[in-house]
């Protein structure tokens, strides 16, 4: 076991660990944030993304003592609780999502291209979402959700 | 926050109930259930399609640390109660019945077979577990195609049967089928393939079972349609009474049909939670979600086409051969569906069909969102292969075949009444809106620069629920129900056996109940996912616009009558002078009469009434789909085939859809979209592929391609509105018309892209590599 010391959504977790154990898992499991969902457990799906030091990454293809020292964000810290932020308010508008399942990965890519790229048109948004599968919407109200998202973004 | 100004809730794209939770992370799914105790379970797999299993030796696993539990399919069959998959025995398959245990005994079926459960206190120890089993193997020749398994020679994979065939040979004609064909100008024979492709839902299967040894309840938390089905197929294996097992669900990752019955995998699960009494939770990885889930499709069609000259499609007859897979589930009930619809809405006026089900050592048949699709894909291929032979416009051939809208309706040569269907207007719509004549006039200018574009066009019908049956609804697709009750706190409950997994009903009967019941939206509650307190239900067959919505509407107004007559005593006056308005009870016309609905509720709930007065304002309601009626539509792609690399991009796509009245325009138009996104995937990149020793091919997402955000363009939706059937519910189901009809429509369009090297398709699946063997094999036009 290895001890581990990473900073989730703002707090402080120290937690004794496997070396095989993924990130995902360790949210999942060990800090009870469920909402970083596993879709497919070989980096393909998207299902499980989370955001690393400012990275969007596969929570799912990272171990957990590799996270060790870094400041994670998951979905569940994304707006406070109870609240939608803008990307999340914005997807909800365009009625983006379906089932939900994917809908964390989603959220977490789209907010970390977003604040990259704020400018981005619908293209090249869905170039940065298509390593993320949904299987229920065909895509088009998760972009819409992105591009009113940036809309506003640029508004505001 | 009352979200729309809107006069009524229904018809109009209200914000998801569902987002804020799935927004957040709140969204609750079978993998994030803990349970105090809960250990976990992985399953030892077979690596052969088919194979004699000589021993299994779990010694070193349960010695290993953390390894609580190792069963065997021997030690699960002395479990368990034998019988076939619990849907088959609900639904009725009607062919021989093949017997098997939940996990493997003396055979392996297919590559992924289950041969033996591990239980352990994480699923990284079962894994490990796993590692240790040994399984000594003895192989039998593989039957890994239909064509084999029709071969009286080939070694049966279920020995009670003697041979392959799970649906005996069956042969039904309507109409005069010999003279049809004796008298057509031309016959024409085509031989078509489905091929094998699957769900995929983004949440595979999962279950986590308990068992309460005092009461001897078992509590399954389950990811599935319904929670009822789930119920009786675990009740039936572990051999208790149905009300020993509660089933909870809540959030679902999608299903598809993947999740409508209960699989080998669960009801091992729980078998073993009964064993070492505590709780276990089992979820599929991607692999075995790829592997064993399930397959769909995987249909052959020998096609006979009687027509006349001028493009009267006058008869067919077809020859259908469906594999099954091992452990036949539904694949059998099929044939009889794809009988039905095959005439689809047109004026086809013979109609010989046979069809035969066979089992071989692959994954099992299971639904995939309009299982009997294909009746599609082969009628609206068949069409445009005439319209090219005969030189008609692929419009032109189905205007001229559709059947008129006339009263009483025109009736399907197999037998159902076409009403209400707007066939002939969709396809009006659809050609309308891409501008066909414009379309063909880029077409020669690109082709003359050496691009490639193409243009297809498909129609459907859907039973959703489709037209009133003179026997009446029956069985599980039968009667809809629903409890309804006013709670002290103002809120209307619904109480359904639905079981979302996308479908949004928590928003969409909510928005029935409110505008009939007389409450602002967020005042109304929809409850779901628990066998102890919903009824009987399950959510599939696109059925539940209609069955849900409409008994939802009728139970809202029979729970409106009984608050209405309860408050006419508290109110003095009598209840027909009483109305409902925005969550207050009111005599009509005077404002100061107005009393809150939670208010009723609370003088209800004190009790202090005399026995002419009943004080429980709860109903139980139930629809029988009133005069239902038919779904459909009509699409049109347009796509670009790259005759260098074989890729083909789908430039444009446009449906035109008639689903009756909408519920919530942003849920109908998010159904077909995915729908049309599923089918754009199974033409162009999905398939479950075998080698031919039955070794699996596609069990990761970098063999088994779904289409991402870059391959699905914008989809552009009309809606048409049938004329209302029926006084009140005219909601009609949109969950699989989408993936019914996106396959023929992409694949009509890059045979339409491919006209000047006289490509003919026979098949649905069409990666680059098969476009550029049907170039290299054709002779250009």
């Amino acid at each position: 076991m290895v001890d581990i010391t990473v900073r989730v959504n703002g707090a402080t977790h120290a937690g004794s660990v496997e070396p095989r154990m993924t990130l995902s898992d360790f949210l999942r499991d060990d800090l009870d944030l469920t909402g970083t969902h596993v879709g497919c457990e070989h980096g393909a799906c998207g299902a499980c993304t989370v955001i690393v030091d400012g990275r969007a990454v596969r929570s799912c293809l990272m171990l957990a003592v590799q996270a060790a020292g870094s400041e994670v964000t998951t979905i569940e810290g994304l707006a406070p609780e109870g609240t939608l932020g803008p990307l999340q308010q914005a997807m909800r508008d365009s009625h983006s999502f379906q089932c939900g399942f994917c809908t964390p990965g989603f959220v977490m890519q789209a907010s970390a291209f977003l604040s990259a790229h704020p400018d981005a048109g619908e293209q090249e948004i869905r170039e940065a979402l298509s390593g993320n599968i949904c299987r229920c919407t065909g895509y088009q109200s998760i972009i819409d959700g992105v591009l009113l998202a940036a809309r506003r973004g640029r508004e505001a | 926050m009352t979200q729309i100004a809107a006069e009524r809730y229904t018809g109009a794209s209200v914000k998801r109930s569902e987002d804020p939770r799935i927004l957040t992370g709140g969204g609750r799914y079978v993998a994030d259930v803990k349970l105090p105790g809960m250990l976990h379970a992985a399953f030892v797999r077979s690596p052969l399609a088919h194979a004699r299993v000589l021993a299994v030796d779990v010694s070193a696993a349960r010695a290993l640390p953390g390894v609580v539990a190792v069963l065997t399919g021997a030690e699960l069959e002395a479990m368990t109660v034998p019988g076939p998959d619990p849907l088959l025995a609900l639904m009725g398959g009607g062919g021989p019945t093949p017997e098997y245990t939940l996990l493997a005994t003396d055979k392996v079926r297919f590559a992924g077979d289950p041969v033996a459960i591990v239980v352990a206190e994480s699923r990284y120890l079962a894994e490990d577990g796993c590692e240790l089993v040994e399984v000594d193997y003895a192989d039998l020749p593989p039957v890994v195609s239909a064509g084999l398994a029709l071969d009286a020679g080939s070694p049966p994979v279920f020995a009670n049967l003697g041979d392959n065939i799970v649906g005996p040979h069956k042969r039904s004609e309507f109409g005069d089928v010999a003279g049809t064909f004796a008298a057509a100008d031309r016959v024409a024979e085509f031989h078509i393939d489905v091929h094998r492709h699957q769900n995929v839902p983004m949440e595979g299967r999962g279950c986590i079972v308990s068992h309460d040894a005092d009461s001897g309840i078992v509590t399954v938390h389950a990811a599935t349609q319904s929670v009822h089905i789930t119920r009786m197929g675990v009740a039936m294996r572990l051999g208790i009474e149905q009300d020993k097992v509660r089933v909870l669900a809540g959030d679902i990752g999608g299903s598809f049909g993947l999740k409508i019955g209960v699989s080998r995998e669960e009801l091992a699960v729980a078998a073993a939670s009964r064993a070492v009494g505590r709780p276990v939770k089992w979820v599929e990885d991607r692999s075995e979600n790829l592997s064993a889930s399930g397959h769909a499709r995987e249909e052959s069609f020998d096609v006979r086409a009687a027509v006349s000259k001028d493009g009267d499609l006058l008869g067919l007859d077809v020859k259908m051969v469906i594999d099954t897979g091992a452990y036949p589930v539904m694949g059998t009930m099929v044939p009889a569906i794809i009988e039905m619809m095959l005439p689809g809405p047109y004026k086809l006026a013979a109609l010989g069909f046979e069809s035969t089900a066979v089992t071989t050592n692959k994954a099992s048949y299971v639904a995939y969102r309009g299982p009997w699709a294909s009746e599609t894909f082969v009628r609206e291929r068949v069409l445009d292969l005439l319209a090219k032979d005969l030189g008609l416009d692929p419009l032109e051939i189905r205007l001229r075949n559709v059947a008129p809208r006339t009263d009483p309706p025109f009736t399907m040569i197999t037998g159902r009444p076409l009403v209400g269907v707007t066939t002939k207007e969709s396809l009006e719509r659809v050609a309308h809106a891409v501008d066909i004549p414009a379309f063909r006039r880029r077409q020669a200018e690109e082709r003359a620069r050496g691009r490639y574009l193409g243009i297809g066009l498909a129609t459907f019908i859907e039973g959703a629920p489709g037209p009133r049956s003179p026997e009446g609804p029956s069985g599980p697709m039968g009667l809809e129900f629903m409890r309804l009750r006013l709670a002290e706190d103002g809120v209307v409950t619904l109480f359904t056996g639905q079981m979302p997994h996308g479908q949004s009903h928590q928003t969409t009967l909510a928005q029935i109940a409110a505008d009939e019941f007389g409450v602002p939206f967020e005042q109304v509650r929809v409850v779901v996912g628990d066998s102890d307190v919903v009824p009987f239900g399950l959510t599939g067959g696109s059925r539940s616009a209609t069955m849900t919505g409409g008994v939802t509407l009728h139970g809202a107004r029979q729970l409106k009558a009984k608050v209405l007559e309860f408050a006419s005593h508290l109110m003095e006056a009598s209840a027909r002078d009483l109305e409902i308005v925005d969550g207050e009870v009111l005599v009509r016309g005077d404002p100061d009469s107005a009393m809150t609905v939670a208010e009723v509720a609370r003088q209800a709930a004190s009790g202090q009434f005399g026995s002419d007065v009943d004080p429980d304002l709860a109903v139980e309601a139930s629809y029988d789909g009133g005069e239902g009626g038919w779904s459909g539509g009509s699409h049109c792609a347009i796509v670009e085939v790259d005759v260098e690399t074989g890729m083909v991009k789908v430039e444009r796509y446009v449906a035109a859809e008639d689903c009756g009245a909408l519920i919530n325009p942003a849920v109908v138009e998010g159904q077909i979209r995915g729908g049309i996104a599923q089918g754009i995937g199974a033409v162009l990149l999905e398939r479950s592929a075998y080698d031919q020793d039955g070794n699996y091919q596609s069990a990761t997402f970098m063999d088994y391609l779904l289409p991402t955000a870059c391959d699905i363009p914008r989809i552009e939706i009309e809606h048409l509105e049938t004329v209302p059937l029926d006084a009140d519910v005219n909601f009609r189901g949109v969950g699989e018309g989408g993936m019914i009809v996106a396959p023929p429509t992409v694949v009509n369009a890059i045979e339409d892209a491919l006209t000047p090297f006289g490509v003919r398709i026979y098949e649905q699946h069409l990666p680059p590599a098969r476009i550029l063997e049907l170039i290299a094999a054709s002779t250009p036009a």
